[in-house]
């Protein structure tokens, strides 16, 4: 028994869990597995791309967002003025110093980062982990970048040559795989384990130092440390002389397990019980008539009888359809799992996506989602569905996360804003 | 043809969306190169152990531990631990078995063998010769933390002896002791027996046998087959009767819950019966407190506990019960390890080729034990075979939280491993 139940442990999740237990709540949260931060750069992007211009990137996307909400009334941006959605962001920075995993933003306050993807594209960010924002493409120095030799997933000539096309300096250069692992096989989240350890990172400065030319910045693949990343990170800048960044690699991301793994024992240590491998299956719910229902409890699948989780309050924060929050048939029906919330997904498979694969108008099934009121509560019609239900994160409707990059910032501020609503 | 478990299991790989973070956090292929990850031996292996292909492509799947952190990490629902498990039943069956695996796997045989003359048995296992060449011949690590017959007499034989005064009551729970309990171990069953009767349940202990957990994990899924059969005609009246049946060892209760119908294609409704009536204790003892059933009369217990959850509690998909539980005792400080697995799996850390990896997987564990300072005079886990490798790798006493639960009720001594005389 908790007076509140966060359903999904992805970043909306654990920002209304960290609010709810800031504000005197008995919090858990339970998660069918480990989900969205593993998949993702780390970086908090609150609008990289309006729908309405889809193909230039939003230099100050604070600013941008007012427009954004007048062509889209329903966005969740909406249900917040730009003042809460500022004020969140910056709860989220001071947060993640707290946690040991501190990020920053544009040497120019209010603007986008502009960060090199894996493949050398301009991706626009909001906020970036403190080893990616040497990254920024508004800087002048010139770029190495430097993979290993057999490195999966990590090309440096690739990265070079694109940003070159893109009219940014850059160039490629290759270190022995030995001076990352002596391991056979791994993964970059193992790599960056391997990093913790000074013996195995002793050879990497020098070998870099030897590679740079004067007055270049140096990018490596995000591999740099897990707990260990800020020393590593300050004795590369120091053995080096020249800034260093990461670029975020395939998944697993290095830099999102950093901040998951964070966030996740900062919570443990307020009281926050965070199980994940249940996934929670059925909900139990009354609805007198003529007033909004009440969920009594939710139940998650054991080896045996199903679990009842029994809490005052329940917020599901368990992501659309790429987090799993929803699920589709072949027949073009999508619905939420657990709640069989109303949805605005088009129920007709002919209807989710558009022509083009990479469209920049993006698919129509993923703006779909989850409608809520100003206090985040599902609703159908005017009238919020259950009395002790809310809802955030990327499971809400009218927008299209992938193709605003909005992900995080929604994220972040309607975890934080959802919490709020129902913590006061 | 295709059969039911192939049904529950196999298709989960289609689910596989290959992110690796399964990869990520398996604490086997941290530590080594002989085990790729689950990731490869699991979903992206399978694709060739399907539709009669002649062999299994790779055999670094039996470094599998089968400790489930793949399952309980993956967003989208891969069974990856079964199916290695299955992947390594059809090496066994394509390929015979090691004689080792075939001993490790019969626990109950061992452990009735060795009570016939403990002390014997224990000096014939436990000498440094005798481990030396067991090792040799067998393969079973010289210095694998093995276990010691108990010498003042099994499980059955207390119970037994003491049935005159045991607790009678019109609420009965049937208690399944395992293995361990019986043979190594029978003062884990006489706290169990304590909590129940404190609480005012009747204990009954019927015939029963191994669950065959460790026949599985080594792959002899066939042998697994009679004991799990067994166990359902033994207890099934139970089951009908409407009685828990609960366990204090976390892998027999999920053997008997879901491990053998799921890895057996095993899907009666007798079977089912035995599934849901099956109890971890903690989960019972927690579902008694939600229901304001539990005595909370505790005695201030003033220890600092690091607590080590078994990885079956994992497959369990129930959370911490014990935690939940222990965390009511008023004096304990308890130190709630985050350890991914103490390494040992069952047997798999008494293998002479896995025992360092065992061990390197362990370190995690036996450092937090150590940071939590001088204070700490004994460590808490509910699985025996973690509890053993606890105390190999840290030189402190484990208990069973259960244990800990009898003495905060003033009815155990944690020294002594025994009941207090009142």
């Amino acid at each position: 028994m908790s007076d509140l139940l966060v359903i999904g442990a992805g970043l909306s999740g654990l920002m209304a869990a960290y609010t709810a237990v800031k504000a005197g709540l008995s919090v858990n949260v339970v998660a069918k597995g480990l989900g969205s931060m593993h998949w993702s750069a780390a970086t908090i992007d609150v609008l990289g791309y309006s729908p309405a211009q889809p193909e230039t990137a939003v230099k100050r996307p604070l600013e941008q967002i007012p427009a954004l909400i007048k062509a889209n009334p329903q966005h969740p941006y909406a249900l917040l003025t730009n003042e809460h959605i500022a004020q969140a962001l910056a709860a989220f920075v001071a947060l993640s110093k707290d946690v040991g995993v501190p990020y920053g933003g544009a040497a120019n306050p209010g603007d986008n980062l502009l960060l090199p993807s894996p493949a050398g594209a301009a991706r626009p960010a909001y906020l970036a982990p403190k080893g990616q924002l040497a990254g920024d493409l508004s800087r002048s120095e010139p770029m190495l970048i430097v993979g290993f030799e057999g490195l999966r997933d990590f090309f440096p000539e690739l990265i070079a040559e694109n940003l070159n096309k893109l009219g940014y300096s850059a160039r490629a250069a290759f270190l022995p795989l030995k001076l990352a692992t002596n391991r056979r096989d791994f993964t970059n989240v193992q790599l960056a384990q391997g990093m913790d350890s000074k013996e195995q990172r002793a050879l990497l400065g020098p070998a870099l130092k030897k590679l740079l030319r004067p007055g270049e910045r140096i990018g490596l693949p995000a591999i740099l440390g897990i707990k260990a990343h800020a020393t590593v990170l300050a004795e590369l800048e120091r053995e080096t002389g020249a800034p260093v960044f990461e670029i975020p690699t395939l998944p697993p991301s290095v830099p999102g397990v950093r901040l998951y793994t964070a966030l996740r024992s900062y919570l443990q240590n307020l009281g926050v019980n965070l199980t994940a491998g249940m996934e929670v299956i059925h909900a139990s719910a009354v609805a007198p008539n003529g007033t909004p229902g009440s969920i009594q409890w939710v139940e998650s699948a054991t080896s045996s009888r199903p679990l009842k989780l029994l809490a005052d309050k329940f917020l599901l924060a368990t992501g659309g359809i790429l987090g799993g929050g929803f699920n589709s048939e072949m027949n073009g029906r999508v619905w939420e799992t657990i709640f069989d919330l109303p949805l605005t997904v088009p129920q007709n498979r002919a209807d989710w996506f558009q022509v083009r694969f990479i469209s920049p108008e993006g698919h129509p099934v993923f703006s779909g989602g989850v409608t809520v009121n100003k206090a985040f509560q599902p609703t159908a019609g005017e009238q919020p569905i259950y009395g002790n239900l809310w809802a955030a994160g990327n499971l809400l409707g009218h927008c299209d996360t992938i193709q605003e990059r909005s992900m995080e910032g929604i994220a972040i501020a309607t975890g934080v804003a959802a919490a709020q609503a129902l913590s006061s | 043809m295709f059969t039911e478990s192939w049904h529950s299991v196999g298709p989960t790989l289609d689910e596989c969306i290959k992110c690796n973070i399964c990869t990520s956090y398996c604490p086997v292929s941290a530590v080594t190169d002989l085990f790729p990850g689950p990731k490869y031996v699991g979903p992206q292996a399978q694709r060739f152990r399907e539709n009669g292909q002649p062999q299994s492509p790779d055999h670094s799947v039996d470094y599998c531990s089968g400790c489930r952190v793949c399952n309980e990490v993956c967003p989208t629902g891969v069974k990856i631990a079964e199916i290695n498990a299955r992947a390594r039943a059809q090496i066994v069956a394509e390929e015979g078995i090691p004689l080792r695996n075939r001993l490790l796997g019969r626990n109950e045989t061992l452990g009735k063998v060795g009570s016939v003359a403990p002390a014997l048995a224990n000096f014939s296992l436990h000498n440094s010769f005798s481990r030396v060449m067991a090792e040799k011949v067998m393969g079973i690590a010289r210095e694998a933390p093995l276990p010691h017959w108990s010498t003042t007499g099994t499980f059955g034989d207390w119970f037994k002896k003491t049935q005159s005064v045991r607790l009678k009551s019109d609420k009965k729970v049937v208690y399944y002791h395992g293995c361990a309990t019986m043979y190594y171990e029978p003062f884990v069953g006489k706290a169990a027996v304590a909590v129940f009767e404190h609480n005012g349940y009747e204990v009954l202990v019927p015939p029963q046998n191994c669950c065959g957990l460790p026949l599985l994990s080594n792959g002899e899924f066939g042998a697994a087959e009679g004991y799990h059969q067994n166990n359902i005609n033994k207890l099934l009246v139970y089951a009908q009767a409407g009685l828990d049946i609960v366990g204090t060892s976390t892998s027999c209760t999920l053997t008997l819950k879901e491990e053998a119908p799921e890895l057996l294609d095993m899907h009666s409704e007798n079977v089912h019966a035995i599934t849901m009536a099956t109890w971890d204790i903690f989960e019972w003892l927690r579902e008694r407190h939600g229901l304001g059933e539990l005595k909370t009369d505790f005695s201030e217990m003033n220890m600092v506990l690091p607590y080590h959850a078994p990885c079956q509690y994992r497959a369990h998909r129930i959370g911490k019960p014990a935690r939940d539980i222990l965390v009511l005792i008023p004096g304990i400080d308890l130190r709630e390890s985050q350890a991914r697995c103490c390494g040992i799996a069952g047997t798999y850390g008494y293998k002479k080729e896995k025992y360092q990896i065992a061990m390197d997987v362990g370190a995690e564990l036996f450092n937090f034990v150590a940071d939590q300072g001088e204070a700490v005079e004994m460590t808490a886990c509910d699985s025996e075979t973690c509890r053993w490798q606890l105390e190999h790798g840290t030189d402190l006493p484990s208990r069973h939280p259960i244990e800990i639960l009898a003495a905060a009720y003033g009815l155990y001594d944690l020294d002594k491993r025994d009941l207090v005389n009142r």
